[in-house]
């Protein structure tokens, strides 16, 4: 166990001396210029930085086609890219701001923490007009603060529909997709009677997707996490929600444990003992590479109506960081990314949706499946998680913590649980 | 010798240990600003940070200490809603009892055995050192992917066996994954006990034992009267280490535990993660300073208890 002691003193002194050199390192603020117009690309000597995600193997070389045509017009720009995986993607981030070291531009799911802290641009200061129009106005709207100050750009897109295995379907004898919760328990229970260990309906309430799972439900009930200026979890549309989530998994309706994570939902549905899920492009492109026949339709509601889908952005946010040359080159490097000539393979590598009007048009006349194009047309029809409130974070992680205890608790006392949380913070 | 002379002795000694520590801090030196850097400054930034408010991204809000609210306000250590804050203290209790103490008996046999000569004992014992020399996180991930509930290995051995009827998701289930954790903490924590008993074994002087046995004494009398009183100092420094390791040990609990939020199966430190995930390091500091302490409490309980320092007589 020595070892492990020495290792543990090691990491110490490395990270006294990385929080030594951060405190050292205040970076010389230049006059706050506004976006500098004037400047010429080739005099423009800066060096911004990138935090970004891996959605795909190929996400840095994504970027780095990126980064070299941005090079041509500002040879003097120096672009530090750094790529972290999404597990814990997030600790990466507070990492990067607890010390100060803010990144220029960070890709990222969430911005209402830090629009709040006062540590953002409003980007539509940083990008130019042009750039913000080119974006889908629906999902533009998503990147708005609780302020009303458009803090960020969604960059990428993806739609969550019921995603459901057509051959299990058809050997269940159920005809038409499920449009009411009724008629999903009935489909429900026509799956699970064909044996084989066979799921009715996939319910992942683990860390990763508790949340987009649950407002589903209550979306369905008819209702909304907002209430006016505040989120609440305790409405009667979410406790509608949630007794119906309960009866699903008391019914034996859904997998055994509610606790799974998406992968461990979508891993049932590529060996076919799945009936149905909430699923977005991945998971139908992945089902299918492995054999499995699925098609798209809207997420049932309580009565059968329009139904549901949801939709999640993520974004860029730019950090300010004082600094009229930095913004200069954040700004022209973001006007790039989002053209065309660039967008396009850079979205494709995500294997998600674009979020640019013209991308999406596009993409809708190239899609070759029912599938593909079903992703693209919920696009305009999908509602969106508050995640410009501050509360929302906090909601978040309550429902990632506890939401999967809906199969053993009671809705109501649960949410009021989950509320509790909410407000703790408060 | 009188009274004088030793008092005589003492004032000539003064001075030349004054000057011995002087000589000496040039020395010491490197060490003393390591210990400062390393040890003091986290641990004091720690206490300062836990009287403050942070966002979850760890933004400070507001340039005020908040008092004791990250340890018992409305989103305190202590007194976060959902949080079984109870039986989390009384999991950590358990967790450091039953892993120090069953890897201490266990370690006691194995020294024995391994301090009998037979033939492959070297090989044996390399055997028996290499859960030691696997990485913590690498052994814990080997279980966790072991006990998944449909691909597992371990299930699969279960259910093949006839054991079990169909595979559980073991990790899954605050208690199961628990109890599951305990038993890999023992795992890794044999080799460095066992190592450190046999080493005590070896210094045990052959020729005591055998007056014994030419006295008359019996095997378990020669071990409990002769052979424990001189492992005294081992188990000590075994148990110690084991007690502080164990308590702070967090790649087991956290790898084996896939059931989200404030569960049943926490102890304080992997509730601390928890805390620094949601709630920002405010709280999670907080917590810090609480196990800190609690750390403190057991050790002294401990020292209380067993006093390892006394001298055998």
């Amino acid at each position: 166990m020595n070892h492990r002691v020495l290792k543990l003193g090691v990491l110490a002194t490395a990270s006294v001396l990385a929080l030594s050199a951060c405190g050292g390192s205040s970076t010389p603020s230049s006059t706050d210029a506004s976006a500098g117009e004037s400047i010429d690309p080739a005099d423009l000597t800066t060096t911004i930085s990138i935090l970004a995600p891996s959605y795909a193997d190929s996400s840095e070389a994504d970027w780095q086609t990126i980064i070299d045509e941005f090079h041509k017009t500002y040879p003097n720009v120096e672009v530090k890219l750094q790529i972290e995986g999404w597990d814990g993607f997030t600790e990466k981030v507070s990492a990067r701001i607890q010390a100060g070291d803010y990144p220029d531009i960070l890709n990222d799911n969430a911005f209402a923490g830090s629009a709040d802290a006062g540590l953002l641009y409003d980007i539509s200061d940083v990008m130019s007009p042009e750039t913000i129009a080119a974006i889908e106005p629906s999902l533009l709207a998503n990147g708005v603060g609780a302020d009303g100050t458009q803090w960020a750009a969604p960059d990428i897109a993806s739609a969550r529909m019921l995603v459901y295995n057509t051959d299990l379907f058809k050997k269940a004898g159920i005809t038409e997709a499920p449009k009411s919760w009724a008629e999903l328990e009935d489909a429900a229970g026509k799956l699970v009677a064909l044996g084989d260990g066979v799921v009715g309906y996939g319910m992942p309430l683990g860390e990763e997707e508790a949340q987009v799972e649950s407002s589903l439900w209550l979306w369905g009930a008819g209702g909304t996490w907002v209430d006016g200026e505040n989120l609440t979890a305790t409405s009667p549309e979410a406790v509608e929600g949630f007794t119906e989530m309960r009866k699903l998994f008391e019914a034996g309706l859904t997998q055994p444990k509610l606790e799974d994570n998406r992968q461990d939902i979508t891993n049932l549905m590529q060996a076919g003992t799945l009936g149905m899920m909430v699923g977005h492009s991945q998971v139908v492109v992945d089902s299918e590479a492995k054999g499995v026949n699925v098609a798209l339709a809207p997420v049932p509601d309580k009565d059968g109506g329009d139904g549901v889908a949801t939709g999640v952005t993520d974004f860029i946010v730019a950090f300010n960081n004082d600094d009229a040359d930095r913004k200069a080159a954040t700004g022209a490097f973001l006007d790039l990314m989002y053209s065309d000539a660039m967008y396009e393979s850079w979205y494709k590598g995500t294997k998600l949706l674009p979020v640019t009007t013209s991308m999406i048009e596009k993409a809708k006349s190239e899609a070759s499946t029912e599938n593909e194009k079903g992703f693209l047309d919920a696009l305009s029809i999908v509602k969106f998680l508050p995640v410009g409130n501050t509360a929302w974070d906090a909601l978040q992680s309550a429902l990632q913590g506890s939401a999967y205890k809906v199969g053993t608790e009671d809705p109501a006392e649960l949410l009021a649980q989950i509320q509790a949380q909410v407000d703790a913070q408060g | 010798m009188s009274l004088n002379a030793t008092a005589e002795a003492a004032i000539i000694r003064r001075p030349s240990r004054l000057r011995e520590a002087a000589t000496a801090v040039p020395w010491l030196l490197p060490s003393l600003i390591l210990i400062a850097g390393v040890v003091l400054y986290p641990a004091c930034l720690m206490v300062y940070t836990s009287f403050f408010k942070y966002t979850k991204q760890g933004i400070r809000k507001g340039d005020d200490p908040i008092g004791l609210d990250n340890y018992i306000g409305p989103a305190g250590a202590l007194t976060f809603p959902g949080v079984p804050i109870g039986r989390i203290l009384l999991n950590t209790v358990v967790w450091v009892v039953v892993v120090v103490l069953v890897t201490l008996v266990l370690s006691l046999l194995l020294a024995q055995f391994l301090n009998k000569p037979f033939r492959g004992r070297k090989l044996l014992r390399l055997f028996i050192i290499i859960p030691w020399a696997c990485s913590v996180v690498m052994t814990a991930t080997v279980f966790r992917y072991g006990l998944q509930e449909n691909i597992g290995l371990f299930n699969r051995l279960l259910v093949d066996t006839g054991v079990l009827e169909v595979g559980r998701a073991w990790t899954k289930d605050p208690t199961s994954a628990f109890w599951i954790a305990v038993f890999v903490a023992i795992y890794v924590s044999l080799p460095f006990t066992t190592y450190t008993i046999l080493a005590g074994l070896q210094s045990v002087p052959e020729d005591v034992l055998e007056a014994a046995h030419v006295d008359g004494a019996t095997s378990p009398q020669r071990y409990l009267h002769i052979v424990l009183p001189l492992l005294r100092p081992a188990i000590a420094t075994a148990a110690l280490i084991n007690i502080i390791n164990v308590f702070n040990s967090l790649p087991i609990l956290r790898l084996l535990q896939e059931t989200p939020g404030y569960h049943t199966g926490h102890i304080t430190t992997t509730l601390m993660y928890e805390y620094q995930r949601a709630l920002g390091p405010g709280v999670s500091s907080a917590l810090s300073v609480l196990n800190f302490l609690f750390c403190l409490v057991i050790i002294a309980i401990y020292l209380a208890a067993v006093r390892p320092t006394r001298e055998v007589d």
